[in-house]
């Protein structure tokens, strides 16, 4: 009985002490989410007052559920997705084994990598923009002095083709943020595994697929939700480079909920595709960490 | 002791300040916008002016951006809280409807203006439910630029428009581009494409607010623009990616022979030390098809002003609005900003001859030719399925029948969506005393 009341009386205290963190998150983080989700219940036309602001159910997601151009655009962010990461973990994957080399100015090498990753995105993407906009552009002119195109393209104008500036820049920009967080997992790999192996008669390639991959699954999980969530949320380097266009062939869903909520000011149904938006990469995140076993800041064996 | 001293002092100014409009008989208005360069020296002279003449009132300007979405967003913002700063809304020439429907401006019959002194096309603009809410400060209007050096006369047809394009571009050392234009998803195409749509006797709504964008006339209009692309290739494909800088870019560096573009780049273009054009350009309205029930059309833009449905002061406020709209003012922004008046009188003027840089004839039949686009209060929606659908048309993601019969059934959703089809029955009662003129009107 006593030790339950002292856990008792620890508990609340416990509680005591967390409560103004508590109520901070609700205020910041709870709060305007229930809000949103309230609104999204509403139609809520800023621009047509003269429809009032009536409660109207789950009317906002039906209408989300039955937008050819909201499915359209979640094939699009998953694509997008996808294909920037499987290349920005292959590249990283590289880099950082490369750097997980001793050589001479390995530290230089490692902060010089970084560069791409602290440019702004928008500075990022209007410079792939300016080099594949024009027909006169750098991008056109490198490939048809290499021989891979007969003539200059104009990349922005057909599906295919709009979205290798956009993928590139991605990957080219936040590779280095990859190879970073893998490399550190490589670096907690104890090296002695290494040399037993090769006193076993292990070669590279064995020892690659049998100790450092499954080693380093704990580092590539925490990578793949970070990046996952963040190209689920893509919105300002798609937004400078294609606009979404041609027509809306590349829009994410970020890019078309701005557009309902800012752009059109439909409070209503763009707060319901935010909180379509939330439930997809919470839902995704849950995968992630109870699916696969990411452990986010516990200590692996 | 000192800083409680500053801060009680730095408290009365700010009483003061609040106060300040209550003070004797003052009236205080606020006008929205641009205190930057030509345009913002413009304004400032013309309030000076202005308070000089009405010792009683005294007007602030509120700067508010340039940037047209931006601006609108604000201003959309601000009305919903019911703000009644600024007193005098600067509005595009597609927001009138949008506004007046929500009930954000003022209805300014009461006011008696002298609407019959403007172009029609702009009060037009203005007009919504048969009030008139804004009046036309200056006007945009889409122009067609050739090389004279190559097509010395202005092309009477679209078709000749082609041909010209054509033979220029063959010509040794012709220009690469036969025309230039802006393709790009955004507002922009949607002025070019009305203008097309003109030429080929088609339209977006018609007088009852039907759809018929889907009809064979918008389908040959669209068709022309494809065409231009794949087929007699005298546009350059870039220019599906293109806003109004980047046809100016081809043009004023002798790329191009024609152009479609606003009156701006007039000035840079006609200066020697960064154009390699100028002394050799002309504009004209853009011709129409040549097709029966086709005709010269431009795209018509430009500034409106209007009054804030909470403004404490709408008196003042329209009299201050009378006072930038009157020929003086308008003639005087002519030649400090190259913008073209919205009085028709004004273009017989010869001190305007000099400020337009171009023939004033030219200019009056191209603001003649203008239309507004679709006078609706859910315009920008409109807008931006309409882009979308003509981009996909344009890329070859759809044909142009099936892009044009997809916009249509998405605007026909929209309309129905917003409850446009009351508010168009209530528009139409409001127009004719009768309330029945439209009910017998059927294709």
């Amino acid at each position: 009985m006593r030790k339950i009341s002292r856990l008792g009386h620890e508990a609340r205290l416990g509680w005591t002490l967390v409560a103004p963190a508590l109520s901070v998150i609700a205020l910041i983080a709870i709060f305007p989410l229930g809000w949103t989700v309230w609104e999204s219940l509403h139609l809520h036309e800023l621009r047509m007052p003269w429809l009032g602001q009536p409660f109207v159910g789950f009317a906002n997601y039906v209408e989300i559920a039955k937008d050819p151009r909201f499915w359209a655009a979640l094939a699009h962010t998953a694509f997008f997705t996808v294909v920037s990461i499987s290349l920005e973990l292959l590249i990283g994957l590289f880099l950082a084994l490369a750097m997980n080399r001793a050589f001479r100015g390995r530290g230089f090498v490692r902060a010089a990598v970084l560069v791409p990753w602290a440019i702004p995105t928008v500075v990022a993407a209007l410079l792939w923009r300016f080099m594949f906009e024009s027909q006169g552009g750098i991008a056109n002119a490198l490939l048809v002095d290499v021989h891979i195109l007969k003539q200059p393209i104009v990349w922005f104008i057909e599906t295919s083709t709009a979205w290798v500036p956009v993928i590139l820049a991605d990957v080219w920009k936040t590779t280095p943020f990859v190879a970073l967080l893998l490399l550190a997992g490589l670096q907690n790999i104890d090296l002695s595994l290494y040399e037993a192996a090769a006193v076993d008669g292990a070669n590279a390639w064995w020892q690659l697929r049998h100790i450092t991959l499954p080693l380093l699954k704990p580092a590539i999980l925490v990578t793949l939700i970070f990046r996952t969530l963040d190209g689920f949320r893509v919105f300002d380097l798609i937004y400078v480079l294609t606009g979404g266009g041609p027509g809306t062939s590349t829009e994410p869903v970020a890019l078309y909920t701005f557009n309902a909520l800012l752009q059109n000011l439909r409070f209503g149904y763009g707060s319901a595709l935010s909180v379509v938006i939330f439930a997809i990469t919470f839902g995704l995140a849950l995968i992630y960490v109870k699916g696969l076993g990411v452990r986010l800041g516990g200590d692996e064996t | 002791m000192r800083v409680v001293h500053a801060a009680l002092l730095s408290g009365v100014v700010v009483l003061g300040a609040c106060a300040r409009t209550r003070k004797s008989n003052e009236t205080v208005l606020t006008f929205s916008g641009s205190a930057l360069g030509a345009e913002g020296t413009l304004v400032a002279k013309q309030l000076q002016r202005f308070m000089q003449l009405h010792p009683g009132i005294r007007v602030e300007l509120q700067r508010t951006p340039d940037d047209a979405n931006q601006r609108h967003q604000l201003y959309v913002q601000w009305l919903n809280a019911r703000v009644g700063n600024p007193d005098i809304l600067q509005l595009d020439v597609v927001w009138t409807p949008e506004f007046a429907a929500a009930g954000w401006v003022l209805p300014l019959t009461r006011f008696k203006p002298a609407s019959g002194e403007f172009f029609p096309a702009t009060i037009t603009a203005n007009t919504w439910a048969g009030q008139l809410y804004a009046l036309p400060w200056f006007a945009d209007v889409g122009l067609l630029y050739r090389r004279t050096d190559f097509v010395p006369n202005e092309p009477r047809s679209l078709g000749e428009l082609v041909a010209d394009a054509k033979q220029a571009m063959a010509r040794p050392g012709g220009p690469r581009f036969g025309i230039v234009w802006q393709g790009a998803r955004y507002e922009g195409l949607i002025t070019g494409f009305v203008e097309y749509l003109g030429a080929f006797g088609g339209r977006i709504l018609d007088d009852s607010g039907r759809v018929v964008v889907n009809q064979p006339q918008a389908v040959r209009a669209l068709q022309f623009m494809r065409d231009e692309l794949y087929s007699s290739h005298i546009a350059p494909l870039d220019v599906l990616t293109w806003h109004e800088e980047e046809a100016r870019f081809a043009f004023q560096n002798g790329t191009a022979v024609f152009m479609r573009n606003w009156p701006y780049p007039v000035a840079a273009m006609s200066d020697k030390s960064q154009s390699s054009v100028a002394g050799k350009f002309a504009v004209s309205p853009i011709p129409a098809s040549g097709e029966a029930g086709g005709h010269s059309t431009a795209a018509l833009g430009g500034a409106q002003l209007a009054i804030n449905a909470y403004s404490e002061s709408p008196d003042a406020a329209y009299r201050l609005i009378e006072y930038l709209t009157a020929p003086e003012q308008m003639l005087e922004r002519g030649q400090a900003v190259g913008q073209y008046p919205t009085r028709p009188a004004l273009y017989s003027d010869s001190r305007l001859r000099a400020a337009l840089a171009i023939p004033l004839d030219d200019a009056r039949r191209a603001i003649e030719s203008a239309t507004p686009r679709p006078v609706t209060p859910i315009y920008t929606e409109l807008s931006e399925i309409l882009q979308i659908e003509l981009h996909r048309a344009l890329v070859r993601q759809a044909e142009p029948q099936e892009a044009l019969n997809s916009a249509a059934k998405k605007i026909d959703a929209l309309i129905e969506r917003t409850g446009m089809r009351r508010l168009m029955g209530a528009e139409q009662k409001a127009a004719s005393p009768t309330g029945s003129s439209m009910a017998g009107h059927t294709e």
